[in-house]
């Protein structure tokens, strides 16, 4: 834990983040029949944190948003939130590995299949629920709608890391020295 | 866009599509088929008659109830109490039930109708 103090806040600030994100994507009705379709505005978080730290970083902003979030919306330990939490960690362990193949994939496509396997473990954890295969059944729609998000999120991650790559506005975080070069 | 998003991309369109063509125009008819309604009828704990809904023309039912006969309306796939003996009418009062789980009492009789068959929904979650 050398950079301890500077990586926590870091974190803490992704996971307020995503839980802001969370619960403002909640209050946004999106104009389609189906259920369960979301934009998935808080994956941009989980992957910022994949990408700049590693899986344990991310697993944890992804689960903590999770948790805040049902907190907040008063849904902790509903079937939704049970649902949720099992997508976030088959979406944040596929993203991981992903990740380790990055010259293939560029943050879009690691945002699409994100989007997919969130998807696809939220169904399995519904069907556990209520011991019907029958649910599986709406998986390719999920599928489908997953793949305009995952587009929409992995754009907007990849214009923020190019804005970084520029600036460096992020550097501060999660480089020990670069604080004080600027101050020296 | 680098080639593997959109070798990703393409998969993922390939099989959502595909498979949900497969899927709704194989199992379309089947999820609409699936609910096989029917009017129980019980007095006291035992089953005294089945009927199987809809029915094709209004039908009314006797019912010999623990305080006297009682009869029992059937309409399309809806079902009410016409006439009944108890002092409370609650029954009467509550009018036509149709939707799967749904059930007229009638306490003072031990009347007991139920509609029983697949409920439209498998569950409902937030």
């Amino acid at each position: 834990m050398r950079f301890g103090t500077r990586r926590m806040v870091f974190l803490s600030l992704l996971i307020s983040l995503g839980t802001a994100l969370h619960l403002v994507e909640a209050l946004l009705p999106l104009p389609l029949p189906f259920p369960g379709v979301k934009l998935g505005l808080a994956n941009i978080v989980t992957l910022l944190a994949l990408h700049l730290f590693g899986l344990r970083e991310g697993m944890t902003v992804s689960l903590m948003r999770v948790l805040l979030g049902s907190l907040l919306s008063g849904m902790f330990l509903s079937p939704g939130f049970l649902l949720g939490m099992s997508g976030a960690i088959f979406s944040t362990l596929l993203m991981s590995a992903l990740l380790k193949h990055s010259s293939c994939f560029s943050m879009i496509g690691i945002s699409m299949a994100g989007a997919a396997a969130h998807n696809s473990g939220q169904l399995l954890a519904a069907s556990l629920l209520l011991q019907s295969t029958a649910l599986l059944l709406y998986l390719p729609l999920l599928l489908l709608a997953g793949i305009p998000s995952g587009i929409f999120t992995g754009y907007l991650l990849n214009s923020l890391l190019q804005h970084h790559k520029k600036s460096g506005i992020l550097s501060d975080f999660f480089e020990q020295n670069s604080f004080n070069d600027r101050r020296n | 866009m680098t080639k593997g998003d959109k070798l990703l991309l393409a998969v993922l369109l390939l099989f959502s599509t595909l498979s949900t063509g497969l899927l709704y125009s194989r199992f379309s008819s089947f999820s609409r088929s699936s609910s096989a309604l029917q009017a129980v009828i019980s007095v006291h704990g035992d089953v005294v008659r089945t009927v199987s809904l809809p029915v094709a023309t209004r039908t009314a039912l006797t019912v010999q109830g623990r305080v006297g006969p009682s009869i029992v309306e059937i309409e399309g796939s809806r079902v009410r109490m016409r006439e009944a003996p108890c002092p409370g009418r609650i029954c009467i009062n509550q009018g036509w039930v149709g939707q799967p789980g749904q059930s007229i009492v009638c306490m003072p009789g031990e009347i007991l109708i139920r509609i029983e068959g697949a409920s439209p929904l498998d569950g409902v979650t937030r």
